[in-house]
């Protein structure tokens, strides 16, 4: 049952209010809507359509050639498998320190802990741009630059997700983790085959943060990456824009940019529930 | 029972995967960044060429009209997107909780959708969007007899065109923070306020606003941090202009460090960056603190 803060709501909506509701409804998921169709429509336009002012809003002849030029003009397909491994590599890095520090700040006692987790936690208010010198030169130091391993390595651990997993940890009953340490169990078993079967909302949530954050990284590959075939889609996008200013390669532009935002929306779509308790969960318990 | 020893063992093992790629990535980084600050080193050049300067590098860059046109960008842009930020979320998460109409959940879907996409991609869109003869902004302006504008390219908007962009990107993230906050509050207070005569917006300021403090304090926090490090639109979009007017930070220390190579430099801008970052967070950590104290 949801609250309402007004007292009509026990006789029902008046359809006045109830065509006021629909009415800003409409609104607001057209003015969110609005820039998504802009591009698939661009995507889809004609260059002479693309010159024409004031707009098109609609192709007449809609093409998909576009889709066919990104993939002339770059090695799209190569960036996407790059995206595909350094922002899934990254993930499944990151879900599984998580899960391993999160558990040991939830469920164990040590002095020092409740220290050791606040700066952890501080360490969340750290953008990247401020760490870029050094860390650029440390990546290059080992050898790392324009690898897979660069980009991924200086994120694979991060505080969000500690402190994600830590939370939803801490609600796993005590009595459970002590019946199974009874029954003998390690804690490596504790943690792997009691633990984490329960988070698995957790993990969805944290799996679609971290792979979408990464896939949309744009600063840190800029830094590291180097060749083309290297490049993430991301990397990719920026370097179309750049071949194709003219206005008749917007639905080249436009093309790639679609494709760059596939896999994320698919993924939100899917685990959308997860993900969203998984945010909200972030706001009231901190 | 088993000895404590061994669950400090295992302890040990657990965290050191997490907690040592922290402190090899993010905590030695930011000692470096504060220690290369204080020196003149270039790039392109080995560790060992460093020169130490002291605060020169401070003194510097407080005195280059370049970097405090940045500062202050930066943080009209932080201060300008959470203007918008905060309001829209509060109207937003309480339209989509307290709504009595079918396909709420389907619109908070529409409304996080943004969020998910690369801000890269995002700017690129809105830049065909703003296009002064090509995009469908104007054309709508000039729909309702409001004049063209140059958007982008205009020194007094191209700052506020790249918040409208951002605020439309994330506004759907702080909104699904506001309807968390407000399944929190007791539905109780509303049932007694409602026995006792109180009308709609007076609920709204005397019992959601207040209790809803601590979620917006949240907001802010992230949509600061979110903020202050704006890159991708700049560095895509405008590289600073037009006449530096969206040049910002981020893109000022990227420039200094990966375009005139200038390491101590950058680095006492990215130091100066952190340092703005933990006195704002500071201040709204303290506000949430005399929060709990009154509660």
């Amino acid at each position: 049952m949801k609250l309402s803060l007004g007292a009509r709501r026990r006789r029902g909506p008046d359809p006045a209010t109830t065509a006021l509701q629909v009415l800003v409804m409409l609104i607001i998921g057209a003015s969110a809507l609005f820039p998504l169709f802009w591009m698939l429509a661009s995507s889809l336009k004609t260059a002479q359509e693309l010159q024409a002012a004031p707009p098109v809003w609609w192709s007449h002849h809609p093409t998909l050639s576009a889709f066919a030029n990104v993939f002339r003009q770059l090695p799209f397909a190569r960036m996407f498998l790059n995206s595909v491994v350094i922002a899934g590599g990254t993930t499944v890095g990151i879900v599984l320190t998580s899960i391993m520090a999160g558990y040991v700040f939830a469920k164990h006692r040590f002095r020092g802990r409740g220290l050791l987790f606040s700066l952890v936690l501080a360490t969340m208010f750290l953008p990247p741009i401020v760490l870029l010198v050094p860390l650029y030169r440390l990546v290059q130091s080992m050898g790392l630059v324009d690898s897979y391993l660069g980009v991924m390595l200086p994120n694979i651990a991060n505080a969000f997700g500690i402190f994600l997993m830590r939370q939803f940890i801490a609600g796993v009953p005590d009595e459970l983790i002590d019946a199974a340490r009874i029954d003998g169990a390690s804690e490596w078993g504790i943690l792997w085959r009691i633990v984490t079967p329960l988070l698995r909302p957790a993990i969805a949530a944290l799996v679609v943060f971290a792979f979408v954050f990464h896939w949309n990284s744009f600063l840190w590959p800029l830094t590291v990456l180097q060749s083309d075939h290297m490049f993430t889609v991301v990397l990719g996008l920026n370097r179309l824009v750049s071949y194709t200013s003219a206005v008749r390669f917007q639905n080249v532009v436009m093309a790639g940019a679609t494709i760059s935002i596939l896999p994320n929306i698919v993924l939100f779509l899917f685990l959308q529930r997860s993900f969203i308790s998984g945010i909200a969960h972030t706001g009231t318990k901190g | 029972m088993r000895s404590r020893k061994i669950e400090h063992a295992w302890s040990a093992i657990m965290l050191s995967p997490g907690l040592g790629l922290i402190l090899i990535f993010i905590v030695v980084p930011i000692v470096l960044t504060a220690w290369i600050s204080l020196h003149q080193w270039s790039m392109y050049t080995p560790i060992r060429g460093m020169h130490f300067v002291g605060l020169a590098n401070y003194r510097s860059i407080f005195g280059d009209p370049g970097f405090l046109q940045a500062l202050r960008n930066t943080l009209a842009y932080a201060g300008l997107s959470i203007l918008f930020i905060v309001p829209l979320a509060l109207a937003f998460g309480m339209f989509l909780f307290q709504g009595t109409v079918a396909g709420k959940s389907a619109l908070r879907t529409v409304l996080f959708i943004p969020y998910m996409i690369p801000t890269l991609a995002v700017a690129i869109i809105w830049s065909y969007l703003y296009s002064p003869l090509y995009g469908p902004l104007n054309q709508i302006l000039g729909w309702v007899g409001l004049q063209r504008q140059a958007w982008l390219g205009s020194i007094d908007l191209a700052m506020i065109s790249l918040v409208i962009f951002n605020v439309w990107q994330t506004v759907g993230y702080y909104t699904v923070l506001v309807i968390a906050g407000l399944t929190q509050i007791p539905i109780a207070y509303y049932e007694a306020a409602v026995i006792d005569g109180a009308g709609t917006l007076q609920r709204v300021a005397h019992i959601t606003l207040p209790l809803l403090r601590r979620t917006l304090l949240f907001v802010v926090v992230i949509a600061v941090i979110n903020t202050v490090q704006v890159f991708d639109p700049v560095y895509v979009l405008t590289q600073g202009g037009p006449a530096g007017a969206t040049n910002v930070l981020s893109y000022q220390i990227y420039k200094s460090a990966f375009e005139y190579g200038l390491a101590g430099r950058a680095s006492s801008m990215a130091f100066v960056l952190f340092v703005i970052l933990v006195v704002a967070v500071a201040i709204v950590m303290r506000l949430l603190r005399a929060d709990e104290g009154t509660e």
